[in-house]
């Protein structure tokens, strides 16, 4: 989509081996793509393809084993653990299947913890985190504990939190894993949306064929490897939808009766 | 994170687990309850222990006997020398290291007259200097002899309270006389020396005296206090009313005082100074040699106390680390969301050193508070008990004394304590909590 692409996260010949006993285990193998500035770009792969070891390497939270990966051209996988705190604060976001709300804090204390570890002064983040629960649609939710929210409101809670900071890159795993159709669809057009507006990039795990139809770019990874990058075509969206042939019958039939639109053109080569 | 933040959260996390928090804040109570107590009975049983021999005397003074006793290093008299106490010697002294005043003193008896009552006293001439430099009590009324004025006879307001007394009244009635109404007349003791029949027996109208108040040390309540010039003149005149014979042995008496008295300027250097002196040839004495050895046995009594009082405070410690290691298994996935969130690792420390601290300052202050409450209750209830405690160490007149005395240091010492204690048991589990990774936000499970 953008004119000039600018790479945000650059993953260069990145292996991840696990040992089990004498067993060597390559969870991730020799993978290598960018992804560019405003993107949204899915990992789509089965459970066990590697696809979450990937994202994990992505944001620092797993060693690799050789390789690299440039974020903003810093090397983030040399970075110490001080130096990879303070990195998540500035440009990184995350939101989790299984949401990771703190259960004693309420919505708004949760969305204000990345910016405590920030230092904000607490009138400005209390505003800030106000203003993007508001923008999640919990607005009279503040004070509400997660265990008093259901599944969409926890996980907008999440969303808000992730993007609170407004970091420059969002990592999302599996972030309608618990979530049913209806509210799995409500919460991605939210992170898209979001994600728009600031020009924020958004990196998605999902195993989830349907789920690839919001992003801009779906990068299949099957046993530790990138299989094929799509390029979705969204100017189809205003047209009817297009059904376009999908491989295999996981598709939900819902889904297509639902009248999603967007489509996965899987034909498309890697630009 | 801010110091504020981290204050919030920790509290916070507290308050999730209040049943746990609860009783290892009672824990740290207990143990700072029994250091708190031993501590004060310790504290009370010294105090008791300075005040029984301040009774009897100043702690840094030491004195040449003109009978020094010769006693072996087992504390067993083996019998006195007598030693010839004169200027020369007082000079001498003088001359030691550590050495604040010396005073030769001269004691005498004496009978003292009011009307028809009279009390026989016991004299003592010393110095004027020496009223200041040996730290005699206020006076009542009256002043201390001085270069200009040496008249001035000071009498304890004890002896004239309670000692007069009428010789022929069937049971001997007391009066206590007001020096200010009463005439008192002073006299040499007349059975010693025999009088000079042609000449008029000395006698003297006491015209200025300062009352004493009536002092702690039983010495200062004992003695009507002469100037020593003073003395001297009055005594020369005295014995010129004797019988030739008696004259001169009664004028031998000046030459040689009865002790000297030596202030040193520092109760450590008490030792120090007796051993000097003893060098020169001289058998001295002072409260400090036989204080020492019983201040040992008090003070490893209080040893005893602390170490229960320690023991306490240890298991709290214990207790402290392992609800902080609790918490953190309990908490290992917030910890991980944590990281990801972007929270630094130290602040991850400094977390939970704070909620370790918070136990052991919590635990220590309402330790304190109940302290105080249990201080009160020993020293009202516990008499009979801590009376047998304390004489095993050798404190004898407990009478009024407090068992258990909290100064004003205490609390905030074991505040401190139990503070550090706290963040000492909670080091350990903080660094374990550091080392917890990020990855654990991402496990999907629970």
């Amino acid at each position: 989509m953008g004119d000039t692409p600018q790479k945000v996260i650059e993953v260069k010949n990145v292996r991840k081996i696990y040992r089990m006993g004498n067993e060597k285990i390559y969870a991730v193998d020799d993978v290598s793509f960018d992804i560019y500035e405003g993107e949204f770009c899915c990992l789509l792969g089965t459970s066990g393809s590697g696809k979450s070891t990937l994202l994990n390497l992505m944001a620092g939270i797993e060693k690799l084993t050789s390789g690299q990966i440039l974020i903003k051209g810093r090397p983030i996988h040399k970075l110490n653990e001080t130096k990879l705190a303070r990195f998540r604060q500035k440009y990184l976001g995350f939101v989790f299947q299984s949401y990771n709300l703190i259960g004693t804090m309420t919505a708004l204390e949760n969305v204000e913890l990345p910016l405590v570890f920030k230092r904000v002064p607490k009138k400005k983040r209390r505003a800030m985190a106000k203003e993007m629960l508001e923008k999640v649609g919990l607005k009279n939710r503040l004070k509400h504990k997660p265990k008093e929210m259901s599944g969409g409101q926890q996980q907008r809670v999440g969303i808000a939190r992730a993007f609170v900071a407004k970091p420059s890159i969002v990592f999302a795993d599996e972030p309608t894993g618990n979530l049913d159709t209806k509210t799995t669809m409500e919460v991605m057009e939210l992170i898209r949306e979001i994600a728009h507006d600031n020009n924020q990039t958004i990196v998605m795990v999902t195993h989830d064929r349907s789920l690839a139809q919001y992003a801009d770019r779906v990068i299949h990874i099957l046993d530790g490897k990138v299989q094929s990058i799509d390029v979705v075509n969204h100017n189809m969206e205003d047209d009817e939808p297009e059904i376009t042939e999908t491989k295999k019958e996981e598709t939900n039939v819902e889904e297509e009766n639902d009248g999603t639109v967007g489509s996965v053109d899987d034909d498309n080569s890697a630009n | 994170m801010r110091i504020s933040d981290l204050f919030k959260m920790g509290l916070r996390n507290l308050s999730r687990r209040k049943a746990r928090t609860g009783l290892t804040v009672l824990g740290v109570i207990i143990g700072t309850i029994s250091i708190v107590i031993m501590v004060s009975i310790g504290i009370g049983m010294n105090n008791s222990f300075d005040k029984q021999f301040m009774e009897n005397g100043a702690m840094t003074v030491i004195r040449i006997e003109r009978y020094g006793s010769i006693i072996d290093d087992d504390g067993n008299w083996l019998g006195s020398k007598e030693q010839v106490l004169d200027d020369n010697l007082v000079e001498l002294v003088r001359q030691v290291e550590h050495v604040n005043a010396v005073a030769p003193v001269l004691d005498t008896s004496a009978k003292l007259t009011s009307g028809k009552y009279e009390t026989y006293i016991s004299l003592r001439a010393i110095g004027h200097e020496a009223f200041a430099e040996f730290g005699y009590p206020g006076l009542l009324s009256g002043a201390y002899p001085t270069a200009e004025n040496n008249k001035s006879v000071v009498i304890p307001g004890y002896v004239l309270e309670n000692y007069f007394y009428n010789p022929s009244s069937r049971n001997y009635e007391t009066k206590a006389i007001d020096p200010a109404k009463d005439k008192i007349t002073f006299k040499f003791d007349e059975w010693r020396y025999t009088q000079n029949e042609r000449k008029k027996a000395f006698a003297l109208d006491l015209t200025e005296i300062a009352v004493m108040e009536e002092s702690e040390n039983w010495e200062f309540n004992s003695y009507v206090y002469f100037d020593m010039d003073y003395f001297k003149e009055i005594y020369t005149k005295y014995a010129n009313t004797l019988k030739l014979e008696d004259r001169k042995k009664a004028m031998a008496e000046l030459q040689n005082y009865s002790f000297i008295m030596i202030n040193v300027d520092n109760i450590k250097n008490v030792t120090r100074v007796q051993e000097d002196i003893e060098a020169l040839g001289y058998v001295t004495y002072s409260e400090m040699q036989y204080l020492e050895p019983l201040k040992q046995t008090s003070d490893m009594l209080q040893m005893v106390l602390g170490a229960i009082g320690a023991l306490a405070m240890m298991v709290s410690a214990i207790n402290i680390a392992n609800t902080m290691v609790m918490s953190i298994y309990e908490r290992t996935r917030e910890i991980g969301i944590m990281k990801v969130l972007g929270c630094l690792v130290k602040d991850v420390k400094k977390l939970f050193l704070f909620e370790a601290a918070m136990i052991g300052l919590l635990g220590g202050i309402v330790g304190i508070v109940l302290s105080y409450v249990a201080s009160f209750a020993i020293n009202k209830y516990g008499g009979p008990l801590f009376q047998t405690l304390m004489q095993s160490s050798g404190v004898y007149d407990v009478g009024d004394a407090k068992f258990s005395v909290i100064p004003f240091w205490l609390p905030f010492l074991a505040a401190g304590f139990a503070m550090l204690i706290g963040v000492l048991a909670g080091y350990f589990p903080a660094r374990r909590a550091t080392k917890i990774s990020a990855i654990e936000a991402m496990k999907t499970d629970s």
